[in-house]
Parts: C-alpha cells; sequence; structure tokens
C-alpha cells in the first residue's frame, strides 16, 4: 500500500505545504452560501488544481482536511462523513487526471496543443469525475436517509452547479499553468486569487440583499397589521398553510415560493382602504372585495413577485368558481385564506369557527375538491406536529 | 487632457503605426475586441455608476503583454497600447451612441489616462537598466516579482482613473472632494483588484497559451463581475420594494402621488452634498421613502397628506406609528430612528443638546420643501418654498441642511451620480 502511495506521489513538498494552507485560509474564510446553496466553492478549486499539482494522494490528504473542518459547529459523525467524501472525490478526480495523460509538467514540448492535451483537458475530465463522484455519494445519502430517487436529485444538482462547476475547472487551469508552465510557482495563488475573494465577497453582499428583501416584506405585512389589527399573524399562517398545500400537492419549488408570498401579500390591498372601512366590518363584508385587484396594483411593478401575482388577484373569488377556472396556485391561497379567516381570525367579534364545521363549509364551494381539501388536511396535520414538537 | 494624450500618442509613435497594423494584426483585433465587447457589457453598481470591468482588465493586459507563442512579440512603446485602447473606446461609445445609450466623455478620457500611465511605467521606467516589460523575458528574475510589479502598476493606473473621476464628480455635483474620492474607491476597491491581476496572468500565459491567455485571465474576472451584478439587480429590487412601501399611502390617497419618491430624491442629493457616506445615503433613502409610512393606520387623512401643516402632536404621532412598523423588520433600526425623529425642531439640538441624526434633520427639511411646492418645480412655488423654510432656520431646520438643499433646488446636477438616476417603475 505504501509503495503505491509513493507512486502516486504523496512526498511532502513545499508545494503541499502552500496548499495546506491554502486549505486553511478556505476553512477560516468560509464558502459564499446564498439561500443555502455554496455560490462559489473555493475548495473545489483547489482540490482540482491540487489533483495536477501534488498527485491524488495529497489532494485526497487535502479533501480529509476540508471535510473535517469545513462545516461548523457540525457533529463527529457529519465531518467524518465530509472527510471521506471529501477524501474520495479528490482522489478519484486526481487519479482520472493522471489516467488522461495529464501532467502538470509540460517538460519542451510547450505547443498549445501540448497545453490542451495534457493540462486542459485532464483538469476538466477531472473536474467532471469529481463533480459525479461528490453528486452520486451526496445524492446516495438523500436515497437512503430520505427515499428520494438518485436520479431526481442528481438531475437537479447538475442543472444547478453544472457551468460553475465548469468555471472551476477553468480557474484551476489557470491556476496550475502559471505556478508550473509559466515558472511563477506558489506566487501563482496571489494573481488568481484575488477574483475570487472579489466574486466572493460579492455573493456575501448578495447574501445580505436577499435578507434586506426578507425585510422589507416583513414591513410591507407589518404595515397590513398596523391597518387592520385583527389580521395580526394572518398573512404568516396563510403563507405556511399555503405553501404546505403546495409541497403536498406536489408542486414544483419555484412555484411553492410563488404560493407562499403570495399567502403572505394577499392582504396588502387593504392598506389602501379607508382605515374604517377596514376594522369596522367583518373581514367577509363585500364592501372590501375590491381589496385583491388594488394589492396587485400595488404589488404590480415588483419583478420577483411575477408569479404570485395571479394568486394573489383572484385568490378571492377562486373558491367560488367551478374548478378548472381558477388555477390551482389561486385555489390554495383562496382556501388556506378562507381556513384561516374562520378558525383563527373569526368573526367580528372574535369568535371562531370549530375546525370540523369550517372544512365542511369549505367543502361546500364549487372551487374546491377532494384533492385540495386532503392537501389542507396535511397541511394542517403538518402545522400542528411542529406546534407540538 | 486625454486629447492631447492622443495627440502627442498619434506623433510620437506615428511611426510605429504601420508595425501595429502590419505585424501585429491579430493581437491587435483580438484585444481591441476585447476592449469593446468589455465596454459593451458594462456594469451598473449600486449607486447608480458605470463600470467595466473587461474593458479596463483587457486594456491593462494589451499595457504589460510581451511574448505571445505564435505571434510576434508585443513590442511597442506606451503611444502605441494608448492608441489601441483609444479606438477601441471609441468603436464602444459609437456604438453606445447607435443604440442610444448614454455616452460621456470624461470617464473614458481618465480611462485613458490610467492606462497611458501603466504602460508607460512597465514599458519605459527602467530599474537598473531593465524596464519591467524587458524583465519577463529574463530567466533571473523570478515570475512573481514580476507579475507582483505588473499588478502594482496596474493598480497604479486604476486607482489614478478613479482620482480623476472623483474629481470630475466632486466639481459636477458640487461633492465635497473627500467624500466623492472615498465613494468611488469604496465601491470599485473589490472589483479593481481583480481588474489588476489580470494583465500580469496574461503577461504570463502568453508565452505558453498565444492569445487565447486574455479569453482564459478574464474567467475568474467574468465570474466576480457576474457576481456583482447579480448583488447589484438584488440592491436595485430592494429598493423597488421600499418603493412600493411608499405607495401604499398614496393608492390610500393618504399622500399625494410621487411625494416619497420626490422627498427621497431630495433627501439623497442633499445627503451627498452635505458629504454622507452610501451606507447613510441609501439608509437616508429608506427612511425618505418611508417617512409617511405612519399615516397608514389614521383614521381620517390629512388634508393632501401635508405633515409640514398638521400640528405637531399629529406629526409625531405619525412619525412614531412609522418607525414602529419599520421596527417590525430586524435590523432596519437606523431607517426606524430616522422617520422616528424626522419631526423634532432643530431648535432641540441647539438647545437641549438633543441627539437628531443627519438623516431626520435632511428628512424634515426636504419634507417639507415638497409640501410646500406640492412637487411642483415652478420658480415662484420653490422660491416661496425656500422663503417659508428660511423663515425656520436655525429654530426648525438645520441651517447646513437647508444650505445644501439651496443648492440642490438651484443646481439640477447636484449630488446626482451616473449618467441616469435609477428610476423605479
Amino acid at each position: 500500500m505504501w509503495l503505491s502511495i509513493a507512486r502516486f506521489g504523496l512526498e511532502l513538498s513545499p508545494d503541499l505545504a502552500v496548499l495546506v494552507v491554502l486549505a486553511l485560509g478556505v476553512v477560516v474564510a468560509g464558502e459564499a452560501v446564498v439561500e443555502g446553496q455554496v455560490r462559489l466553492s473555493l475548495s473545489s478549486v483547489l482540490l482540482l488544481g491540487g489533483q495536477a499539482l501534488v498527485g491524488p494522494s495529497a489532494a485526497g490528504m487535502i479533501g480529509v482536511l476540508l471535510g473535517l473542518l469545513q462545516v461548523r459547529g457540525a457533529p463527529a459523525h457529519v465531518r467524518l462523513f465530509n472527510a471521506a467524501l471529501g477524501c474520495s472525490y479528490a482522489t478519484l478526480g486526481g487519479l482520472a487526471f493522471m489516467a488522461v495523460g495529464g501532467d502538470a509538467d509540460l517538460g519542451l514540448d510547450r505547443s498549445v496543443w501540448s497545453i490542451v492535451a495534457h493540462l486542459a483537458l485532464p483538469i476538466l475530465v477531472a473536474d467532471l469525475v469529481q463533480l459525479s463522484v461528490n453528486l452520486l455519494l451526496l445524492a446516495g445519502v438523500v436515497r437512503v436517509t430520505y427515499g428520494v430517487p438518485i436520479r431526481h436529485q442528481v438531475g437537479e444538482l447538475l442543472g444547478s452547479v453544472g457551468l460553475t462547476n465548469a468555471g472551476y475547472g477553468v480557474i484551476a487551469f489557470l491556476l496550475v499553468l502559471l505556478w508550473v508552465p509559466a515558472g511563477m510557482g506558489a506566487a501563482a495563488v496571489l494573481l488568481v486569487v484575488a477574483p475570487l475573494l472579489v466574486a466572493q465577497w460579492a455573493y456575501r453582499q448578495h447574501a445580505e440583499e436577499l435578507r434586506g428583501q426578507e425585510r422589507a416584506l416583513q414591513v410591507l405585512v407589518a404595515a397590513v397589521e398596523a391597518k387592520a389589527p385583527h389580521l395580526t399573524g394572518h398573512s404568516a399562517r396563510v403563507a405556511d398553510l399555503a405553501a404546505a398545500m403546495g409541497e403536498a400537492l406536489g408542486l414544483r419549488p419555484h412555484t411553492v415560493a410563488d404560493v407562499r408570498m403570495a399567502g403572505m401579500l394577499h392582504d396588502v390591498g387593504q392598506t389602501s382602504l379607508p382605515t374604517a372601512l377596514v376594522r369596522s366590518v367583518a373581514s367577509t363584508s363585500p364592501a372590501i372585495d375590491d381589496y385583491p385587484r388594488r394589492s396587485a396594483g400595488i404589488l404590480g411593478g415588483l419583478s420577483f413577485l411575477d408569479g404570485a401575482l395571479a394568486p394573489i388577484t383572484d385568490h378571492r373569488t377562486a373558491l367560488d368558481r367551478p374548478d378548472a377556472r381558477a388555477g390551482l396556485a389561486s385555489r390554495i391561497v383562496g382556501l388556506a385564506d378562507e381556513y384561516d379567516l374562520l378558525c383563527e381570525v373569526g368573526g367580528p367579534d372574535g369568535d371562531v369557527t370549530a375546525r370540523s364545521d369550517a372544512l365542511e363549509q369549505l367543502r361546500a364551494r364549487p372551487g374546491v375538491d377532494d384533492a385540495l381539501l386532503r392537501a389542507l388536511l396535511v397541511a394542517l396535520g403538518r402545522s400542528s406536529a411542529a406546534a407540538t414538537r | 487632457m486625454a486629447a492631447g494624450l492622443v495627440v502627442t500618442s498619434l506623433v510620437l509613435s506615428g511611426a510605429e503605426l504601420p508595425t501595429l497594423l502590419g505585424t501585429h494584426a491579430v493581437t491587435l483585433v483580438v484585444f481591441l475586441g476585447s476592449i469593446v465587447i468589455g465596454e459593451l457589457v458594462r456594469l451598473r453598481m449600486p449607486s447608480g455608476r458605470d463600470t467595466a470591468p473587461l474593458a479596463s482588465a483587457s486594456a491593462l493586459a494589451l499595457a504589460v503583454v510581451g511574448p505571445i507563442q505564435d505571434q510576434p512579440v508585443f513590442q511597442v512603446g506606451p503611444g502605441l497600447v494608448v492608441l489601441v485602447v483609444a479606438m477601441g473606446l471609441a468603436l464602444a461609445a459609437g456604438a453606445r451612441r447607435l443604440r442610444h445609450l448614454p455616452v460621456s466623455v470624461a470617464p473614458l478620457a481618465a480611462r485613458l489616462l490610467g492606462v497611458a500611465l501603466t504602460a508607460s511605467m512597465v514599458r519605459q521606467w527602467s530599474v537598473a537598466g531593465w524596464s519591467l516589460w524587458e524583465d519577463q523575458t529574463r530567466s533571473d528574475i523570478p515570475r512573481g516579482v514580476v507579475a507582483v510589479g505588473m499588478a502594482l502598476a496596474a493598480a497604479v493606473g486604476l486607482v489614478v482613473e478613479l482620482l480623476l473621476v472623483a474629481t470630475v464628480r466632486a466639481e459636477r455635483q458640487r461633492t465635497p472632494w473627500t467624500t466623492a474620492t472615498r465613494d468611488e474607491l469604496g465601491e470599485a476597491a473589490p472589483l479593481t483588484f481583480a481588474v489588476a491581476v489580470t494583465g500580469p496572468m496574461v503577461a504570463l500565459m502568453s508565452p505558453i497559451l498565444g492569445l487565447l491567455a486574455l479569453p482564459v485571465a478574464l474567467v475568474p474576472l467574468v465570474m466576480a463581475y457576474s457576481a456583482v451584478g447579480q448583488y447589484a439587480r438584488n440592491r436595485a429590487t430592494n429598493r423597488q420594494l421600499i418603493a412600493t412601501l411608499s405607495r401604499l399611502t398614496e393608492e390610500g390617497g393618504y399622500t399625494p402621488s410621487r411625494h416619497a419618491e420626490r422627498v427621497s430624491d431630495l433627501s439623497v442629493r442633499v445627503g451627498r452634498v452635505l458629504g454622507l457616506g452610501e451606507r447613510e445615503l441609501r439608509d437616508i433613502e429608506y427612511a425618505a421613502l418611508l417617512h409617511d409610512l405612519g399615516q397608514i393606520s389614521l383614521t381620517d387623512p390629512i388634508p393632501d397628506g401635508a405633515t409640514v401643516l398638521a400640528a405637531p402632536s399629529d406629526q409625531r404621532d405619525i412619525a412614531a406609528e412609522g418607525a414602529r412598523i419599520i421596527r417590525r423588520a430586524e435590523s432596519l433600526d437606523a431607517v426606524a430612528r430616522y422617520v422616528e425623529l424626522q419631526t423634532t425642531p432643530y431648535r432641540r439640538v441647539r438647545e437641549l443638546g438633543e441627539e437628531v441624526p443627519m438623516g431626520s434633520r435632511i428628512i424634515k427639511c426636504t419634507n417639507a420643501f415638497d409640501d410646500l411646492t406640492g412637487g411642483s418645480d415652478e420658480p415662484a412655488a420653490v422660491e416661496a418654498a425656500i422663503e417659508r423654510i428660511h423663515l425656520g432656520l436655525g429654530y426648525e431646520y438645520d441651517p447646513d441642511v437647508v444650505d445644501a438643499l439651496t443648492r440642490v433646488v438651484e443646481d439640477a446636477t447636484a449630488g446626482r451620480v451616473g449618467e441616469r438616476r435609477l428610476v423605479s417603475r
């Protein structure tokens, strides 16, 4: 075994020392995460470069190091799994690099063609291998734990990381080319890392802006609740209920997000009605039937809400039309809204309807079918489970 | 000045022109194309100013590049580099004109001067008899040293460019020079960092990779560019969202149409003339957009929504209610505070030593101005409003803010950034 490791070149070279220091730097700096997804993985670039510069076993070692240290505050078994995962894909990527004839030291043959054949293509192959091993192992774990088929996950993950991963390949190629053939040595890191740090900085700002968006939406909801104190908490409940119904009905994540947003903002139009009207009448009075149209008017200019506008406009009438007429999203938000008004908000004197009565009442509406009602029950079951947990 | 530079370059290196067009034709086309494309895909930064990192990087790479695999060594004087870059910028400016996009000459001239400086530093200044450009072909100098030297030269060029732009801006918008410089350097610093290293990357790779080195070296910069672009677009979306919030009171008939937009625009410009930083300006922009939000829960609307004419206690209630609503969102505290204190008269600062943030003082003043003019820019209405505000000088309003406001309403360019302002909707 030692023999084979020696053959794949595990020696304590200064290059390896530099890469280890870099790995520690990546651990300290952390990756840029936007909406729960790593946008620019410095460790992927580092491992790809390492496979070409110091060989598969040393790259595997760096993979272990990153896996052990990278996720802060993770329990030991997660760290161990990450280390094994990092070690496997880094080593296999490095072996693939060697297998297709990759060699960072080009010797005397320095034509463009030899660069492509001995460096660019092998790094690309290593990139693909590293990505696939990573995805397959991760998807395997999710398959075992949650029962989601591997094929579904890999398709989805590939779509979201494919292009960025090609970018990692190019950057690793740049790093290796400057390091060995161009004769810069470890100083190559100085040049290559600068733009990556900038991109990381920008992604952090981006994540910060997304939180800002969240905050502004909270203000919007707070404005509704200042106008209509009896609706306090209603928007958030309808948003959660509608999203859970969407998931129960198997809608795509994007549509679920739209439905959640529509649930959150469906009452915004009420802010433009006279305060006395909003506060004095029961929330089912026809006098305020105009508000969904007003909501859509206020929110119409915001491109990120495009998918939520239809359910916001139609949610109040969707349940009174025969099923197929109104869109599914509108009926989901409509049903969640009506249910919450009956069972949580209550009438003018604050009396709420019992759940079974409300469900019976709602089932009689022309826009409500069995599937929709079942989704509501699943969603309610989930929220009460969450409450007792 | 830049025109003079182009003419001088023409005169000095006119003799080299045929060499350029003949020997270096391929190199020329590749770099020229990259500069033009980079200029056409500009990036609008959150503050509204444009940058063209890909064009800058290509121009600076041309300034330092030497041996190129499969091509003759790019051994030319800095004059020729300047000519090529000027050509690229002119072509791109022409293309922008054709597409009816705004073209402003000052930043392009600054860019040209910056590139000229870098090119002469690398190609002409010699240390111990060798210029940095010559060093890249010597085997006894470590590559790392050459690369760092080139990156430093590029950084000097970029910083000079930014300083020139800041000076022009300070002049035009009557912003204090230090603020303009701080803003330019602050916002551009990260991208400048990434642009400066592209040149040495190209120079060190091109002996092996040929002209392919340029597109390959631009890949990390493109990643940085796209990340910054996403962030800037998101900033714009967020501003739109806050502007939507400001329309809640308009839709309900509490405040006149576009009042909040106008107050926000004025407040930011006044703040800029007063020399406030970008972060503070953003909070002021948001607070100004939301300053009437508290009216939303009023049972009876104030006539014309003009808070300046309402009773002081009503004004305070509205401000407090607005701040309460804004505080429901975490970490918009600064904005809420500006809204809350927007009614405090200046005399309480002077006499009682109360701490009223500059943002609140500005909004108090600009809000009064817009209430009094009703959004009209008729000279008579503006003059009457300014006169009325002057009556409350030092008592109601901070004299410095009133000064800045007067300058802003007199001069339509004062306190503005970029060629167009980002307008919501």
